[in-house]
């Protein structure tokens, strides 16, 4: 601006008369420019004025009255227990990861053949919050929604929108058993939210350490069953030049997993709750601090593999599966299904329960850390609730839960959808064996998840891994973590009893 | 105003100007009313809270290391793309042979394809091509390093480690941008009057004192445009953090504000303190700019 004013009078110091004229010209466009300025500055007052006044509404409106255009329920019966509308149609949004789309599209023409008339939509989406997130503020989620992945709604955010689902367990399956009677004891825990059933979990996850039983068999190697018998492993490893664990930065946290887990069967539910419940020094209890110490031994030992801190967590598990770098690695049941490209031929991938500490442990060694995963659930705003409903209870029923374990290679919250040979994969068996093992032993926690810490908590395990932290600054880091939601008073808090 | 010019105003700028209240301040002002309150992001309730999204922001170390970490973007990136991009600009265009007229190399033309090159390439692409070359265990950096001797690298976690996290960041994102710059600055220079490099030349100036004295404050308005561009994308740097880092680095040496703006709103639920941040960056990203006017203007950079 500066510089075509200055080259104005330049020309305004010219002085012939052709200068005087393009002066003129230049003076008439000044001279309108007062209108423009006024027009700018009245859109401008506008544009002030109007966001004042609509501030209430904002992108936030709309959504507050009760929808009228919700499907108005049809008549509930044995074979449509919700009231599901007579030729409506259901819309789902379903996670796209690691177990896809297709069996909620498998489950969805069963409906449609179920609900004659009906129409089912399964919508793939690997963005769930930002995807939903303006349809949850505008009063028009979908019927059902697989929350799950990187990009997940925090079920805490929501839980006063979504529906009680504890009608689904109720409810009879297609084969006319009562659904709860058919579902692995405990999966209804993760999904609860004071005392509500916001989520139906469908997927039986069980966290393990998971190992190539052929590598093991031919070098007469069998899996430690506490943190000594793990370090000497980890020296035959070495002997062999072969690390005894590696990680991946993004999934660093998966020790954390393996070591809360080997501490709750050492110390038994005393550390299960103080971790719960974010107390301070929960960190510091011996159990703990027994894994805690076992891994640094075997990071200073050089026993991991350097470099995860650098390494995409899927390549860092490739170098397990495929390149045999190292011998164990701690991960939920998902692995086999992740790595299925990337394993090796002959790998043969089998589980075992996390190592105790000492052979003492107040949970016996088979005791298992075990969770559903992919969390179902059904908002209250949405169109077609008793169709979400439907749908899930369709996914429970055993053709839909049986078609799911046969083509993810993991079983789902639903018994006995596993046959013996478990469809031929060693991780599937493992996974029955484990699962039969462990009895009524099986327990899991909630407090990483519910107060969405593992993004923090994935800094110091990564420092720790590489060997820039010792056990003492992971725990002061760890605690200082726990600490700050602990006195937070902002965040909700879940009492665990 | 005869109708015709109140056509042509309302069309070529009452419509621009609509859109941009729509599309620009409109969303400006509802990001400073949601910072102002705590909503979720899920619900279309929400309570006004007052400054407190702000104060929690001061007080929150994860979101100050990110300012931190943003600020030291800010400052070395352009500073270190702009010095590159001018050097390799001046050997294009005046760095060439001292007899006849002023010119740059021989195939200078070349050069300056191959140092495009890159700028071609979309930033996740880049960021996801030095990820893999940077890898630990089958990077290239690594079996290069280890290849001429080196054994200490091996294995080594150039992306994990505090020390080099960064440094190796900020190296991909001028790698991505010299090239651009480059072919900015060659535009400007060859809009210098070539007389000025002759007469300079007559008067025994030579290559150092002809950048100095006649290039650098020619393309002064140049650098100052290429200074704040680089400025905002290192306050953003959102794709090349997500990709090289996407979890926030080692120790969140990379953690960049937008990084933290986006866990919080979509994986924390907090879209009333994750609209506070974006106006925390908006109002740096404006002083930054104003910096460098300042700066620029202060060491007589305008006809004042």
């Amino acid at each position: 601006m500066s510089r075509s004013r200055h080259r104005a009078g330049v020309v305004h110091a010219g002085g012939n008369d052709a200068v005087r004229d393009r002066k003129k010209d230049w003076m008439d466009l000044r001279g309108n420019s007062v209108d423009r300025r006024s027009i700018l500055r009245l859109a401008m007052a506008g544009s002030v004025t109007l966001p004042a006044l609509a501030l209430a509404g904002c992108a936030t409106g709309g959504g507050s009255s009760d929808d009228p255009t919700t499907t108005a329920g049809g008549n509930t019966s044995e074979t449509n227990p919700f009231g599901m509308a007579d030729k409506s149609t259901v819309e789902a949004v379903i996670f796209n990861g690691g177990y896809g789309i297709d069996y909620v599209t498998f489950a969805a023409g069963v409906v449609e053949k179920t609900q004659a008339g009906s129409s089912v939509e399964v919508k793939p989406s690997t963005q769930i919050a930002q995807e939903l997130q303006p349809r949850f503020v505008g009063g028009n989620p979908p019927d059902l929604i697989d929350n799950s992945g990187a990009n997940l709604i925090g079920i805490n955010t929501i839980a006063d929108q979504l529906e009680d689902l504890n009608d689904v367990f109720e409810a009879k399956n297609l084969e006319g058993t009562t659904i709860k009677d058919t579902l692995y004891p405990g999966v209804e825990e993760p999904g609860t939210i004071d005392g509500k059933l916001v989520a139906i979990n469908y997927v039986q996850t069980l966290y393990a350490v998971w190992y190539s039983a052929s590598l093991f068999e031919a070098n007469g190697w069998t899996p430690p069953k506490t943190w000594d018998e793990a370090i000497k492993l980890g020296a035959d490893a070495k002997a062999k030049g072969k690390f005894l664990m590696l990680w991946g930065k993004e999934a660093a946290t998966y020790y954390q997993t393996l070591a809360i887990g080997s501490a709750i069967k050492e110390g038994g539910d005393e550390v299960r709750l103080a971790l719960e419940n974010l107390k301070p020094d929960c960190w510091s209890h011996a159990a703990v601090q027994g894994v805690f110490k076992a891994l640094e031994t075997i990071i200073k030992n050089g026993y991991m593999k350097p470099g995860g801190g650098g390494t995409q967590f899927t390549a860092a598990q490739a170098q397990w599966s495929n390149g045999q770098e190292a011998l164990l690695y701690p991960s939920g049941s998902w692995i086999e299904n992740e790595m299925k490209d990337q394993t090796k031929a002959d790998f043969k991938m089998t589980g075992f329960p996390e190592m105790t500490v000492t052979a003492q442990s107040k949970m016996p060694y088979t005791a298992l850390h075990s969770a559903a995963g992919e969390g179902f659930i059904v908002p209250s705003k949405a169109k077609n609730v008793a169709g979400g409903k439907e749908l899930l209870r369709t996914m429970l029923s055993k053709e839909a839960a049986t078609n799911f374990a046969k083509t993810k290679l993991a079983p789902t919250i639903v018994k006995d959808t596993v046959p013996a040979d478990g469809f031929g994969s060693t991780a599937l068996q493992s996974q029955s064996k484990l699962l039969a093992d462990a009895g009524d032993d099986v327990f899991t926690w909630k407090f990483v998840d519910n107060y969405g810490m593992n993004q923090d908590m994935l800094v110091p395990w990564n420092a720790f891994l590489a060997g820039q932290f010792d056990a003492a600054r992971l725990t002061s880091e760890l605690q200082k973590i726990t600490d700050k939601v602990a006195n937070d008073s902002s965040v909700k808090k879940v009492e665990v009893k | 105003m005869p109708l015709s010019r109140v056509v042509f105003v309302l069309v070529t700028l009452g419509l621009p100007f609509a859109f941009y209240t729509v599309f620009v301040l409109w969303p400006f002002v509802q990001a400073f009313v949601y910072s102002l309150t705590n909503w979720s992001g899920f619900t279309d309730t929400f309570e006004f809270v007052g400054l407190s999204n702000y104060a929690a922001l001061l007080k929150d170390d994860i979101f100050l290391k990110a300012v931190r970490n943003n600020l030291l973007l800010a400052l070395v990136v352009p500073l270190v793309t702009i010095i590159l991009a001018l050097a390799l600009a001046t050997m294009v265009t005046v760095g060439g042979s001292s007899t006849g007229a002023v010119r740059g190399l021989s195939r200078s033309s070349f050069y300056r394809i191959v140092s495009f090159f890159p700028y071609t390439i979309p930033a996740i692409v880049i960021g996801l091509i030095w990820s893999q070359m940077f890898d630990p265990s089958s990077g290239l950096v690594n079996a290069a390093l280890t290849g001429i001797g080196l054994d200490q690298f091996e294995s080594f976690a150039w992306l994990g480690e505090v020390s080099t996290a960064m440094p190796v960041t900020m190296f991909v994102i001028i790698w991505g941008f010299v090239g651009f710059y480059m072919v900015l600055f060659i535009a400007a220079i060859k809009g210098i009057p070539a007389e000025l490099y002759d007469a300079a030349r007559v008067d025994g100036a030579g290559r150092f004192r002809m950048t100095f004295m006649v290039t650098l404050p020619m393309v002064r308005e140049t650098i100052q445009t290429a200074y704040i561009y680089l400025g905002i994308l290192a306050l953003d740097a959102f794709v090349y953090m997500a990709a090289l880092n996407a979890s926030g680095g080692p120790q969140n040496s990379t953690l960049t504000m937008t990084q933290d703006l986006f866990n919080t709103a979509f994986k924390q639920g907090q879209f009333g303190l994750a609209s506070a941040m974006g106006v925390v960056l908006a109002l740096l990203t404006l002083l930054f700019a104003a910096i460098v006017f300042a700066v620029n203007r202060l060491s007589g950079g305008k006809e004042a």
